[in-house]
């Protein structure tokens, strides 16, 4: 473990003890995930008003709602964007590494305990990082069908039919998945939390995520 | 990156799954755009059977060969068949007021030909009923130098447009039959257009009146950004 000078200026060295919490999300990361949530169920909701007849009966007035649809689907990925782009990006880009990489632990989470390897587990498990790489696939697919759906020109139409296919394909598999992220946040307070305050326990850590507990003191949160 | 530089700054080794699993979903979804018409096409009836045993939640079924109901406005307008009547006006010799009734006394035409949405869905083999707009033109009696038409919906809001070309089109009409009886309310009845050779939303739904004219008025969804002049598949 590296010593860090900037931990805790103002306590004598022999009495520092690492701090309760640990800064889970910076802000950026958790303006980031927020924005990006609002954009999502706005688009799931008036996709759903778009996409399912009774729905659609109901509510009418398809032109607004298309446009409402479409133009914050094209906004979908700015806030990302920006955080990936901006000077603040060095959080945000090393989790988006974590999610990208996966070890023994990660592999681990799809395997009853029984047959667990018992390596230790990093900030994300294997379930987060699977449903990171399908959600942030589906995004990328979805604004692709969706700009081919209204905008392409009317001799695509052959294009266009596998595009709407696809985006009502994905319109299901990424309400399902965004449901169930909701349903396991709501079920693990703790760190929920965490996506609001941005910080954690270390208790928590710990026993959860003990390899990131390191990479935490080592500077690297 | 190459494998060495992972186990120098990782505790242990690890693999890029996550960039090769959005990779992957991103070539399924390229894949889905190029051949998702080909597999809709082959897999849609299908798929209406699935949609159709599912009840409820068989509208959630992608590329089943259904009927999706659009409105512009907040609610669908019941339209008496009994009290119906379509105006013909504008540049034509004789304004017209037409019943149902005298819109069936007119020479009537069949023909069965699928819906096609601009958004990408299709019902195939639908049977449509009516009068050529031709027809209803002829009997109008269009004046010299008239050049296009503007036809307005029943909800008050919707509108679409035809060059007079168009309009002489053998596989144009107006329909007052769809799916082999009585247009419903939804699909657009009593009277609806039907414009075989472009896309959905050229034909009005809820049809209340048609204005001969010397220009071209771009309608409803022409207004936000659809083509004028919309001939499935582009080819005019």
């Amino acid at each position: 473990m590296s010593l860090r000078s900037d931990a805790s200026p103002a306590a004598p060295a022999a009495n520092r003890r690492p701090p309760k919490t640990i800064e889970r999300f910076d802000v950026v990361e958790r303006a980031v995930h927020w924005t990006t949530a609002v954009l999502m169920l706005e688009l799931l909701a008036t996709g759903a008003i778009l996409y399912i007849p009774s729905i659609a009966l109901v509510v009418g007035h398809r032109a607004i709602v298309e446009n409402i649809h479409v133009y914050s689907g094209l906004g979908l990925l700015v806030p990302l964007l920006v955080g990936v782009l901006g000077p603040w990006r060095e959080r945000l880009v090393r989790d988006l590494r974590r999610f990208d990489r996966w070890s023994v632990a990660d592999w681990d989470w799809f395997h009853r305990k029984a047959r667990r390897s018992g390596a230790p587990k990093g900030k994300f498990n294997g379930g987060q990082k699977a449903e990171a790489a399908f959600v942030g696939s589906g995004m990328l697919v979805m604004l692709a069908t969706g700009v081919l759906m209204r905008f392409a020109p009317v001799s695509w139409i052959n294009w266009q039919q596998g595009a709407t296919l696809v985006h009502d394909v994905g319109f299901i598999a990424i309400a399902v998945g965004v449901l169930g992220h909701i349903y396991y946040a709501l079920n693990r307070p703790e760190q929920l939390r965490s996506m609001i305050t941005g910080r954690i326990s270390r208790a928590w850590a710990t026993k959860n995520t003990p390899a990131w507990v390191e990479e935490a003191d080592e500077g690297k949160p | 990156m190459s494998p060495d530089d992972d186990t120098k700054n990782q505790p242990e080794h690890t693999t890029h799954v996550g960039r090769r699993a959005v990779l992957g979903v991103a070539t399924l979804g390229a894949a889905g755009i190029v051949l998702g018409s080909r597999v809709e096409n082959r897999l849609g009836g299908a798929l209406t059977r699935i949609s159709n045993d599912l009840g409820g939640l068989g509208a959630l079924v992608p590329g089943a060969d259904e009927f999706r109901i659009y409105t512009v406005t907040g609610s669908i307008p019941t339209i008496a068949p009994a009290t119906y009547r379509l105006r013909v006006d504008g540049m034509v010799e004789h304004p017209l007021d037409l019943s149902l009734g005298d819109l069936r006394a007119m020479k009537r035409t069949q023909l069965v030909h699928y819906f096609q949405c601009v958004t990408g869905w299709r019902v195939p083999d639908v049977h449509w009923g009516g009068v050529r707009l031709s027809e209803v033109l002829a009997h109008a009696g269009v004046k010299p130098g008239a050049t296009a038409l503007r036809f307005f919906s029943g909800d008050g809001v919707y509108t679409e447009s035809l060059t007079m070309s168009q309009a002489q089109l053998p596989d144009v009409l107006v329909a007052d039959e769809m799916i082999g009886d009585d247009v419903t309310p939804e699909h657009g009845g009593p009277v609806r257009l039907y414009v075989a050779p472009m896309y959905g939303y050229k034909s009005i739904k809820w049809l209340d009146r048609i204005q001969v004219l010397n220009e071209v008025i771009p309608g409803f969804w022409e207004d936000n950004g659809y083509a004028v002049n919309a001939w499935i598949g582009g080819n005019s």
